[in-house]
């Protein structure tokens, strides 16, 4: 009974269709999918779609894309019945590789990987490569120059400011948060604008590291500013509210500490973006 | 043991304490001295007030704390005459930690209520559920704090697993599930402190009929201690500064029983001494590790939960403490009157008949595209056969081999809380695959299942290595291996609060997936679970004889040390192949022994037969409900099957009193 799964399984599927028009692609990470989005691709499937507007928020994510669960296991059944002609994953999955190639071709893209480069700098060769595969370089070009045009507006818009060097966290509880740094993609983002990352110790190569609360005293320059992202748990504010250390703080003190909307640090170009122009946007405001 | 030994060493609790103190002042200066120094800068004094809103109270919460949960450990080791009691091997802390982190993912409004309740709640349940289990043993202290161990297991890692599915980039649950004692005002504990005084005042009211107690039940009562109320209280105020401190800080590992222990080595053998010096032992051994590790952290500039820390130089505390303790082997309770109990051929029908129908509704029912539940037919049935059955045929050879595993070790220990999880097997799975995530770049799943193998039976060769010396006393054996899930599980803890995404991917493998799957490894794991599954039935003999005592069971032929040695040899590679299909944490291993020895099958062979059949059919119904029902989301068939399964465990074990 058991040695019968045998030869059911090893008759796999069947190839998949031939695309006529658009590839079909489906995409296992944030980040790829919106470059796809940026790339002019809607994507036949992406994983994580019902948290979508809670890390990524835009772009928006257009009606009929199929959702294919959590992305460490993306579900087969709902693969096989999308008959994608690409399958874009990043090294963080390589251990599902075997699998995926049954539903069609995987493109392994580097994204979020630091090896000596700045990660930006692997996301635009990343996006490159992508666009390469769908045969989409011109749409690419104008996508990356875009962003260059973007950046370097931010960058003049902020120009003449006496900016403040800038901390970034997202708050994980009243007690703890993590603190973005190098390598990572906020930290580069703010060097295309021209802003300061106000915490210069380095991150894991993840892009962070983990810090208590307290330890937000060590950002050295008085007029820094802390940048908390969305989501911030419900019970956070007010408990740093009885805090007097966090009272205290020269980055908690009012004119000091924003609360911005979400921004995914585990992205590529369009994340990118978002974070400088909501980075911009503040200190347009605020500087 | 104790006795003699603070003979042998002569030294007074008070001077141990008052070194303890020393050594945790020497190190807290360590670390205030430099901030002191320069604190006197001019303006805006950052130092100073991280010294006096962090610093110190986190110094003073580690005081707290470490007092309150040794405090804690000794009432329990006290009032259950149980030198291995405490807050972590009872369950008490996984329990509160539990019901919080319920509380927060599920039910946030019940926060609002108040934290300690609910920390309590959770921590009441545990209790009651392990002391339930124990006073059906009369609170021997290795099955009672087997019970306590596993109970902490499941909490913690239904915590972890609960969080990581919940939502994948918010890991706070996970530091302060490992016990992180970073503090930013006083608020904590100033808080601390009063209830824990409370507490502390009640259990010192209740010193003197404690100390009545080790007169013995008999004199006790004679000069008029109310023996039941008396355990009650006790166990009340125990339960209730673990669940205090838990709430406040998360679970921090293993300090509640060490400081008492050392209390008792150090020659205190009266019940107020006890609790005394036991208590400041712990203030100043929390200290002391907390400094260390902020020190460490420092040093490395990484985040380190003093929970978790304590928790991995705890437990070869345990480990040795094992080695003093006597043990003496138990009979399994005779098999209960059941109300009405079934012919071999009625079980086989009802066992087998169950087993058919889930594996057909396993592979036939599903969830179409638009998450309408359909039965398999049309263009894609092949496509999908294909997908499921590699699963479905997973989960059932899994689960048959973990039941069986169970059978082989609840008859080979006389302990029906013995299961392949508590062996230890399934941490030394999870501890190679750890490894395999963290060394190599980007390991396949060829690398994953190797390096989990090699720790699995790493893990073996040294539980039969050490238990070999002990003449393999089984007790010895489990608790061993439990031992070490509670490491690994703090090192999953360490390594899951640093935010490392690698240490989701170890997490997600606890959690019991059948997702990796296929066609070849499927049928690979029905041929392993063919051939041992036959090789326990060939056992049968030893089976039905060892559980009757040492003495009788060689006196009609079955060669002791090596039926032990091959059974648990057998009882291994059973739960190894079977974790590598479906995780560490089923605990299904557990479940279907009873279920079989319930529909009345007593005799090893049936029961067997009976488990396999049961086991196979629960884990292939838990994978049917993960696929299903938050469909195209999956929840992991090992996390199914522990969630639903362990309910109905302690009703089955609370029934058969």
């Amino acid at each position: 009974m058991l040695l019968r799964a045998l030869p059911v399984a090893a008759l796999l599927p069947a190839l998949p269709a031939f695309a006529q028009a658009a590839p079909r692609v489906v995409s296992l990470d944030y980040g790829l999918a919106s470059t796809l989005l940026g790339l002019g691709v809607v994507p036949a499937g992406i994983t994580d779609l019902a948290g979508w507007d809670k890390w990524v928020v835009e772009p928006r994510m257009p009606a009929g894309v199929a959702d294919l669960g959590t992305s460490a296991e993306a579900n087969l059944e709902v693969l096989a019945g999308l008959k994608p002609d690409f399958i874009l994953t990043t090294p963080y999955l390589d251990a599902q590789l075997p699998r995926l190639r049954e539903f069609g071709a995987v493109l392994r893209l580097e994204t979020f990987k630091y090896e000596g480069t700045p990660i930006l700098t692997a996301a635009i060769a990343a996006t490159r490569k992508l666009a390469t595969e769908l045969g989409r370089e011109a749409e690419a070009e104008r996508f990356l120059s875009g962003m260059d045009a973007f950046f370097a507006d931010c960058r003049q818009r902020l120009a003449g400011k006496a900016l403040p060097p800038v901390a970034l966290v997202n708050l994980m509880d009243a007690r703890h948060a993590r603190i973005y740094g190098d390598p990572g993609l906020f930290h580069d983002v703010l060097g295309r604008i021209g802003v300061h990352n106000a915490w210069t110790e380095r991150s894991t190569d993840w892009g962070f590291q983990t810090i208590a609360i307290e330890e937000l005293s060590r950002i050295a320059d008085p007029d820094a500013i802390l940048i908390a992202f969305d989501p911030v748990p419900a019970d956070v504010m007010p408990k740093l509210g009885r805090s007097p250390l966090w009272r205290s703080l020269p980055v908690a003190q009012p004119g000091h500490f924003f609360v911005l909307p979400p921004a995914l640090m585990f992205g590529m170009v369009n994340e990118a973006m978002r974070f400088g122009r909501l980075v911009t946007q503040l200190l347009e405001r605020e500087a | 043991m104790t006795a003699q030994a603070a003979v042998r060493f002569g030294f007074r609790p008070a001077i141990v304490t008052l070194g303890c103190m020393l050594l945790a002042g020497a190190l807290a200066w360590l670390l205030v001295a430099p901030r002191i120094g320069a604190g006197v800068a001019e303006g805006y004094d950052v130092t100073r007030m991280v010294l006096l809103h962090a610093t110190l109270p986190r110094l003073a919460t580690a005081l707290i704390a470490g007092a309150a949960l040794s405090l804690s450990g000794a009432l329990f080791q006290q009032v259950l005459r149980n030198p291995l009691a405490s807050p972590t091997t009872l369950g008490i802390s996984a329990g509160a930690n539990l019901a919080l982190v319920i509380a927060l993912l599920f039910f946030p409004a019940l926060l609002g209520l108040g934290r300690d309740l609910v920390a309590l709640a959770g921590s009441a349940a545990a209790a009651v559920i392990v002391m339930g289990l124990g006073a059906r043993r009369g609170f021997s202290p290795l099955s009672l704090v087997l019970s306590g161990l596993v109970v902490s297991l499941w909490c913690g890692a239904l915590a972890a697993v609960l969080t990581f599915l919940n939502d994948r980039y918010l890991v706070s649950l996970f530091i302060w599930g490992a016990g992180s004692l970073a503090q930013q005002s006083w608020d904590i504990p100033l808080s601390l402190l009063w209830k824990v005084a409370v507490l502390a005042l009640l259990s010192g009211l209740i010193v003197r009929p404690l100390s009545l107690l080790e007169l013995g039940d008999g004199s006790a009562s004679a000069l008029g201690v109310r023996l039941a109320q008396l355990r009650f209280v006790a166990i009340a105020i125990a339960v209730a500064l673990a669940a205090l401190v838990t709430s406040a800080v998360g679970v921090i590992g293993f300090i509640g029983l060490v400081a008492p222990i050392i209390a008792r080595l150090a020659g205190a053998r009266r019940v107020p001494e006890l609790l005394l010096w036991s208590s400041l032992i712990g203030a100043a051994l929390l200290l002391s590790a907390d400094v260390a590790v902020q020190l460490a952290a420092g040093a490395f500039s990484d985040f380190l939960p003093t929970g978790a820390v304590t928790a991995i130089f705890g437990t070869p505390v345990l480990l040795l403490l094992l080695r003093k303790l006597k043990t003496r082997h138990r009979v399994i309770a005779a098999p209960l009157p059941a109300r009405r109990r079934l012919s071999a051929a009625q079980a086989a029908a009802i066992g087998f008949g169950a087993l058919a129908v889930a594996v057909i509704v396993a592979i036939f029912v599903g969830r179409a595209f638009d998450g309408t539940w359909t039965w398999l037919a049309g263009d894609m049935v092949r496509e999908m056969l294909s997908l499921r059955m590699p699963r479905v045929f997973t989960a059932l050879a899994s689960g048959a081999m973990l039941a069986v595993a169970g059978v082989l070790l609840q008859r080979l220990t006389g302990n029906e809380m013995a299961s392949p999880e508590v062996l230890g097997i399934s941490a030394g799975a999870t501890f190679g695959l750890v490894i395999c995530i963290f060394v190599a770049a980007a390991p396949g799943l060829g690398a994953q299942l190797g390096f989990a193998a090699t720790g699995a039976f790493a893990v073996l060769a040294v539980i039969l290595a050490f238990a070999l010396r002990s003449g393999l006393s089984p007790e010895r054996v489990l608790l061993a291996g439990i031992a070490l899930s509670a490491m690994v599980d703090a090192v999953v803890g360490v390594l899951a609060s640093t935010g490392d995404p690698r240490a989701l991917l170890v997490l997600r493998w606890m959690s019991g997936s059948t997702y990796n799957a296929v066609g070849g490894t499927a049928a690979a794991l029905g041929a392993a679970a063919l051939l041992l599954v036959g090789l326990a039935l060939l056992a049968r003999r030893w089976l039905d004889l060892l559980p009757l005592g040492p003495s009788p069971a060689s006196a009609l032929g079955v060669p002791l040390k090596m039926s032990r040695l091959a059974l648990f040899c057998l009882a291994g590679l059973l739960s190894a192949v079977a974790t590598l299909g479906v995780g560490p944490l089923s605990f299904v291993g557990l479940m279907a022994p009873h279920l079989a020895r319930e529909a009345g099958l007593v005799r090893a062979l049936p029961q067997m037969a009976g488990a396999a059949v049961a086991g196979g059919a629960l884990m292939v119904l838990a994978d049917w409900l993960g696929r299903t029902v938050v469909f195209p989301y999956q929840i992991p068939a090992g996390l199914t099957a522990a969630l639903v399964g362990a309910p109905f465990l302690i009703l089955l074990l609370s029934r058969r009193r």
